[in-house]
């Protein structure tokens, strides 16, 4: 078996009697763009600066094409980082802080002025190397922060939460530039986000972290349309959760019968229930449909408000139990005269919603 | 209407700014810019009009010597308040607040502790039969005591001690204000700490080492009592010379001259110092 690029094995690291990464393992191939999201406290923070050498793990270990990363210093670590901060140096114009990782290794000045050059032009800020970081727009100061964690070829690019002090039109515009920046360098990156779009966007896996532990790793698709654990799907995307009573299963499809007395059938879960077990079946609000299809379950509401978003409408309904949800059918032009009316069915597919212990 | 009363609010509070300072604007005319004019006009009148007490000062070169002996020891001073109280201008900058405000608390007592008490108390430390000499001699590290005393050495030793709260202070405004992110992405930029210290931190922490050295070079320039304490006669400063020129040799000219001198060289350093944060100001306020 090949040595996967990056491995991060049993890793845990404790302050006091907090545990803030527990036995985390992940293998992460080389030129791959991995996301850790989680809320704040998950230890995604703390995992990223494992592998960057400002925290020491309790045990595990970290390994690069099969050598142990631990006992090396950070600065010899050759690993690239970009920070939530703009750590730029401020005494420095862009162009010296592009180039102070080839100058502290000692690089001739022929080699470290084209590198700069290039590295400005990748984050396309080639006019800006005579001017100080203090001239710069937060967007600007990122950008070339990026170029400086890229200058010296790094084989893995650690970001950590870069785009969190950014205001949301600028994210998306960074947000291109680091997949366009992905895409043609093939660096490796892992991205430490809490923003569950940014991570959808720009991954090519996600890691969910919750109470420091790997909850799901996946795609994005994995992550919203197979959400191992009622956390993933209430993280990932919008979600309702209808309390349900699980009467049995067969062939991996349950039946269960749901607060208002309804049975719905053709429920596809991956774990054991047994009969009678209290459960909650998580529908994503865009999986409602006002009209019934083939196989589709029928559930009793009350729309409370409607509002219209384009290509959507958003409802929100209240079911014969006297639970709110969240309902974001498509919007077509038939159905625009029905919107306003109240007591009403809505219909969704049982194979497309989850179970999940209560 | 509030437009208006907003407006007015500088103009009513300007004149009692001017009145609420006038008592001590007076007390400094009256006692500093007053006794300095006489000061300037002593020394080109006594005892005779003319520049010869300048003549006299810059000639000789007994006065050249304690001229040079006064730069010397304000330049080692400095530097080596520099140098002590880098790291712990550091330390206080990187700890939490609450444990830096008992160290801050610390630096500050020893500032409103009695000067001439400090010294006396290092006279007792420094001198040939002292603590230090006595602890070193007993442990065997020495035979003979080291000359601590009535020298550079001594002077120095005190003088630092007494600087460090102005280096400190100023210092870890400056240092504060440098994100300790910053070095650690210097050190993933492949900066070892060395590096990290002498490309980054130190650079940025110039303002602070210009502000902090100036202040203790001028103070260092004009001190008398530590330097005529420790120092002894063959290390004789500026300001200890004027006092002897004025209390037992009764020229007041020439002792007004060399004063004047000081105040002069202490003027231009000060107007250096404004023009280096000046131009601080315009570069974006490193």
């Amino acid at each position: 078996m090949t040595e996967p690029f990056l491995s991060i094995r049993d890793l845990r690291k404790t302050f006091g009697s907090f545990v803030a990464v527990h036995d985390v393992t992940i293998d992460i191939p080389k030129g791959e763009f991995l996301t850790f999201l989680g809320p704040s406290g998950s230890g995604k923070s703390t995992t990223l600066y494992a592998i960057a050498g400002f925290q020491h793990p309790t045990s595990g270990d970290v390994l690069l094409e099969g050598r142990s990363l631990l006992s090396v210093p950070s600065h010899k670590r050759n690993i690239g980082m970009v920070f939530q901060r703009y750590t730029l140096f401020q005494h420095l114009t862009v162009a010296e802080n592009v180039a102070f990782p080839l100058r502290v290794r000692r690089r001739p000045d022929a080699e470290v002025k084209r590198k700069v050059a290039e590295m400005l032009s990748l984050v396309r800020l080639e006019s800006f190397g005579g001017r100080y970081p203090g001239a710069l727009s937060g967007g600007q100061q990122q950008r070339v922060a990026l170029a400086r964690a890229l200058a010296y070829d790094p084989p893995i690019l650690l970001m950590d939460e870069p785009l969190s002090a950014l205001d949301k039109k600028l994210r998306e515009e960074i947000q291109a530039e680091i997949r366009r920046i992905h895409r043609e360098t093939g660096v490796t990156i892992l991205y430490v986000t809490h923003d569950q779009d940014e991570a959808l966007h720009l991954s090519d896996r996600i890691a969910l972290f919750r109470d420091g532990r790997i909850e799901q790793i996946g795609t994005g698709e994995d992550l919203y349309l197979r959400p191992a654990s009622e956390f993933v799907a209430s993280f990932i995307g919008n979600s309702n959760f209808l309390p349900a009573e699980h009467l049995e299963t067969v062939n991996g499809s349950a039946t269960i019968r749901l607060a208002d007395g309804s049975v719905v059938s053709g429920v596809r879960i991956d774990q054991d229930f047994s009969h009678g077990q209290k459960t909650r079946l998580m529908v994503r609000p865009e999986a409602f449909r006002l009209r019934p299809g083939p196989a589709t379950a029928g559930l009793a509401v009350d729309f409370i408000d409607t509002a219209f978003f384009g290509e959507r409408r958003r409802v929100i309904a209240r079911t014969a139990a006297g639970q709110e949800i969240d309902v974001r059918p498509t919007s077509d032009v038939a159905q625009a005269h029905e919107g306003s009316a109240s007591r009403r069915q809505i219909f969704f597919d049982p194979a497309a919603a989850f179970l999940f212990p209560a | 209407m509030s437009g208006n009363l907003l407006y007015r609010q500088p103009i009513l509070r300007r004149p009692d700014g001017v009145g609420g300072a006038l008592p001590a604007l007076t007390l400094i005319t009256l006692f500093f810019v007053v006794p300095v004019v006489a000061l300037l006009l002593r020394s080109v009148t006594e005892p005779v009009p003319g520049l010869q007490n300048y003549a006299i000062l810059f000639g000789d070169g007994t006065y050249a010597r304690v001229f040079f002996n006064t730069f010397l020891v304000a330049t080692v001073v400095t530097a080596v308040t520099v140098i002590v109280a880098f790291p712990v201008a550091w330390m206080l900058a990187i700890m939490p607040p609450a444990l830096g405000s008992i160290v801050f608390g610390i630096i500050i007592l020893s500032m409103w502790t009695n000067l001439l008490t400090r010294t006396y108390a290092w006279m007792v430390l420094l001198q040939r039969t002292g603590v230090i000499n006595r602890t070193l001699m007993d442990i065997g590290l020495i035979s003979e005591p080291l000359p601590l005393i009535n020298n550079l050495t001594g002077v120095t030793i005190g003088m630092v001690y007494i600087m460090l709260p102005f280096m400190i202070l100023p210092l870890v405004g400056t240092l504060r204000a440098i994100d300790p992110m910053t070095l650690r992405a210097a050190a993933l930029c492949g900066a070892s700490p060395f590096d990290a210290f002498r490309r980054i931190l130190l650079p940025l922490s110039l303002p602070g080492i210009a502000a902090g050295g100036l202040m203790v070079f001028v103070m260092s320039l004009g001190y008398f009592v530590t330097p005529t304490l420790l120092g002894g006669t063959s290390n004789m400063m500026l300001a200890a010379m004027i006092a002897q020129m004025i209390q037992s040799l009764l020229n007041w000219g020439l002792g007004s001259a060399a004063a004047f001198i000081l105040l002069l060289v202490t003027m231009a350093l000060y107007a250096l110092q404004l023009r280096l944060v000046g131009a601080k100001r315009m570069t974006g306020g490193i």
